[in-house]
């Protein structure tokens, strides 16, 4: 049977492209500077009235980093999972023999949205009979992971989940108990999503897209999101794993929590039980009082509601007086990415000893300290959260081991 | 580390062939053809003018007006097979910890009526503001689970795994991993997909729909056939369920997970990524290959699908192989997507209580390459003490999982 021995697990290395530029090394910098914020109207079947503010790749051509060939049948999100693969995880793809390759998994609420939605234009358009069979492979949700899994002849785990908000984290959850079990010994994990003329029309249709730009997460009048799109991929590996091959761990993943909020998701309206149940349970499984947490790197974004909830489970869970932060404001509402690009910023942050600020001072929730300017501090254990509007509340512990 | 065990205590299934877990078992053994002329939309300019529609589902039964116009299709039927599969359970809430009760799903296309619904008001109105302002919110697929950690309770990790086809069977082993890992008691854990118009167009542009039934294994199998439905399963600790006498209808006892990373549209022929499942689902559960009493196939009646599978079971049995009964249930039901290893899972369960394997329906004409044993148009009593069942998918993705009949 599979090996339940008790296992820590580490994150070994890292790779994203995002708002913030390409690279874990570009993090730091970008969170130093104002947001990166572009602007998208026209898609091939569908155009917006105006230009719609979001957060997009300033740094990234796929062609450069992927080689021009074989890109005419790839989406945007397949581009942007594979280069973010090229980028931070060629080596250990390719070095290790296919037994031992980790397995891939990744968080997305979408998969290819752009994707799905342009097939089904395509075929009311130019009808059902017209449109390119080679379009409907990308239009399942697990087409990005799969089509990393087959550049890398990855055989080892193709896994994809997706919980709106919170894939990314949901994913790197996912990986840590997969990892516990004794399946594998390393996977690649964390998030994915694009900026869609669907996804944005959702979100516009749903009353929650800001008209404005940087959004102001835990604002006490915030307006909405603006949309981000990226990649971030963690290696998460076993502690033998690590010893095997002497790798050098960036830090450890120590507990995860995962509830689920039947009010917010019935009303948008809680008591916060939920979203601080999550996080006591990824401190117990972390073996750490509350108290112990030095910062939390939120998944606020500017969306009232779930602003709204996040900032009431921290406070219950975690009292007022911890820095919370929010690098929304840097990076976009990421969806099913943000998880995993919030785990990197915050990786980043406790490399460089401080905890990045808003960087603009408003008025914000009550019960909670949130972070407005940049401080400096040594910290030994991150807590990222991400507690959505439509009930999942997911909680991830990173404990510095540097 | 102690593990716990895990059984399945309760069954809940909407399919093209019956709606409710009785309805579907006996027209099942009688050999029901589920893939009909299709009503959902006009088929006429497709290839293929036949799918497999649940055409017996009442929404009204199972759930209140507000929260069936909150949900799509895909979700209705979630809620629905769930519904089925607590009243079957008996798991008494009011004496469960709700943060111990975990939902984990799988899909392949999440609520692609709602997208479909929403596009096309776009188109014949051409003003995206007529789109309702609640319908967005419906489609994502991790909707889907949490209608059902909404409806019934459940606060626990919850989360859905769309990795095509094969998700049942991935949704399936993450529960039983939670649990085995202590973090949960019990679970609802399955599938959902209803008819999709873009499944449909897709698997029609490929090519790979049969023009009127699926004959898996047959020699003049034509391809297979879009369908909805969606299974759920209640999982939990066996000790749990011993203190609370509820009825077991079999252990989960391991599960293996592979990928062929070939191609995303057709299998491996060599079935590396099958092979490698299968082979990780029998050493993970214990077992040897020996042991192996029957195969609830992927078996989706396409050309590449059954001779890779074949070479698969044979590759990885030797000569049991040859002994040990391998059946389709697409061919009565067609492919339910992301429902149908959550639904084969149910079936698995409901034929080792009744030491009956359900037929392979449609098979006339042997294939030269396909020669295993698919107990062929009627169902066969046998004894089932360990079963297996497979699930492929787009991408690659492969799954097999391992039940047995719970001994004590």
């Amino acid at each position: 049977m599979s090996s339940m021995a008790p296992t820590k697990i580490f994150i070994t290395d890292v790779g994203i492209i995002s708002a913030l530029g390409m690279g874990f090394e570009k993090i730091s910098e970008a969170l130093s500077q104002n947001p990166h914020i572009a602007s998208v109207k026209d898609y091939e079947f569908h155009q917006f009235e105006k230009e719609i503010p979001a957060h997009l790749l300033p740094d990234y051509n796929p062609e450069v980093v992927l080689g021009k060939k074989g890109l005419r049948l790839k989406d945007h999100s397949t581009k942007l999972i594979l280069g973010t693969f090229e980028t931070g995880f060629k080596n250990i793809m390719e070095a290790s023999d296919e037994a031992n390759r980790p397995g891939i998994c990744i968080g997305t609420a979408f998969g290819s949205i752009q994707s799905i939605g342009d097939f089904l234009s395509d075929s009311i358009v130019n009808g059902v009979g017209n449109v390119n069979p080679q379009a409907f492979a990308n239009t399942v949700i697990n087409a990005p992971t799969g089509q990393a899994n087959i550049r890398y002849c990855a055989k080892n785990l193709s896994a994809t989940i997706s919980t709106g908000f919170n894939a990314g984290l949901d994913a790197l959850i996912y990986t840590f108990n997969y990892l516990k079990c004794g399946y594998l010994q390393s996977v690649v994990a964390g998030g994915l999503e694009e900026v869609s003329y669907y996804s944005l029309l959702g979100f516009m249709r749903a009353g929650i897209l800001a008209s404005e730009a940087p959004a102001k997460p835990f604002n006490v009048s915030s307006k909405g999101v603006v949309m981000g799109e990226g990649c971030a991929l963690l290696l998460l590996e076993t502690e033998e794993s690590v010893k095997t091959r002497s790798a050098k761990a960036i830090a450890e993943i120590a507990g995860t929590g995962s509830t689920f909020d039947s009010d917010a998701a019935q009303s948008g309206v809680s008591n916060g039980d939920a979203g601080k149940q999550a996080i006591l349970i990824a401190c117990k499984e972390a073996g750490i009082s509350p108290e112990q947490i030095d910062f939390v790197a939120s998944g606020a974004s500017g969306n009232p509601v779930a602003d709204k909830l996040e900032a009431k489970a921290v406070a219950l869970a975690l009292g007022s007086k911890v820095p919370v932060t929010a690098y929304k404001r840097f990076t976009g509402e990421c969806y099913g990415a943000s998880g995993a690009i919030n785990t990197l910023c915050a990786l980043s942050d406790m490399k460089n000893n401080r905890i990045s600020g808003i960087g603009e001072n408003y008025t914000s929730l009550d019960g909670i300290n949130v972070v407005f300017s940049t401080i400096q501090k040594n910290s030994t254990y991150a807590l990222v959260t991400s507690f959505a509007c439509d009930g999942n509340c997911s909680a991830l512990i990173i404990k510095n081991v540097n | 580390m102690s593990e716990n065990r895990v059984v399945i205590t309760g069954l809940g299934l909407v399919t093209p062939i019956g709606t409710g877990v009785e309805k579907f078992w006996q027209a099942a053994l009688k050999g029901t053809n589920g893939v009909r002329p299709l009503q959902i939309f006009d088929p006429s300019e497709y290839r293929t003018k036949t799918g497999g529609e649940v055409l017996d589902f009442v929404a009204e039964e199972y759930l209140k007006p507000e929260d069936i116009a909150r949900m799509g299709r895909s979700s209705q039927f979630a809620v629905a097979a769930a519904s089925m599969a607590l009243n079957d359970s008996g798991l008494d809430m009011s004496k469960a910890d709700p943060y111990r009760l975990g939902v984990s799903m799988g899909t392949t296309m999440g609520e692609p009526q709602i997208l479909e619904k929403g596009v096309n008001i776009k188109y014949k109105t051409g003003n995206c503001h007529d789109i309702p302002a609640d319908l967005p919110r419906q489609y994502p697929c991790g909707s889907i689970p949490a209608n059902i950690a909404r409806i019934f309770g459940f606060k626990g990790p919850h989360l859905i795994v769309p990795t095509a086809c094969a998700a049942g069977n991935y949704a399936i082993g993450y529960a039983y991993d939670l649990i085995r890992l202590g973090k949960i008691d019990a679970a609802f854990c399955g599938g959902s997909d209803p008819f999709s118009g873009i499944a449909f167009t897709g698997f029609n542009r490929l090519l790979a729909t049969t023009p009127d039934i699926v004959r898996p294994f047959d020699l003049n199998r034509s391809g297979m056939a879009v369908s909805e439905g969606a299974g759920v399963l209640i999982i939990e600790r066996l000790d749990k369920a011993l203190v609370r006498g509820a009825r077991i209808y079999a252990e989960i006892i391991g599960y293996g997970l592979g990928c062929d990373a070939f191609k995303m549209t057709i299998p491996d022929p060599t079935g590396s990524g099958g092979i490698l499942a299968l082979n990780r689902s029998i050493k993970n559960s214990g077992v040897s290959s020996d042991e192996i009493d029957y195969i609830c196939a992927h078996g989706t009646g396409t050309g590449e699908n059954d001779k890779s599978e074949t070479l698969i079971v044979k590759e990885v049995l030797g000569e049991k192989a040859k002994t040990t009964p391998v059946t389709s249930l697409k061919s009565m039901l067609g492919h339910t997507m992301g429902a149908a290893s959550a639904i084969e899972a149910a079936a698995c369960s409901l034929m080792i209580e009744r030491q009956v394997v359900l037929p392979t329906i449609n098979y006339e004409t042997p294939d030269p390459e396909c020669d295993l044993d698919y107990v062929p148009n009627t169902p066969r009593e046998m004894k089932l003490d360990v079963v297996i069942s497979n699930a492929y998918a787009f991408a690659g993705n492969t799954s097999s999982i391992v039940l047995r009949k719970y001994k004590g």
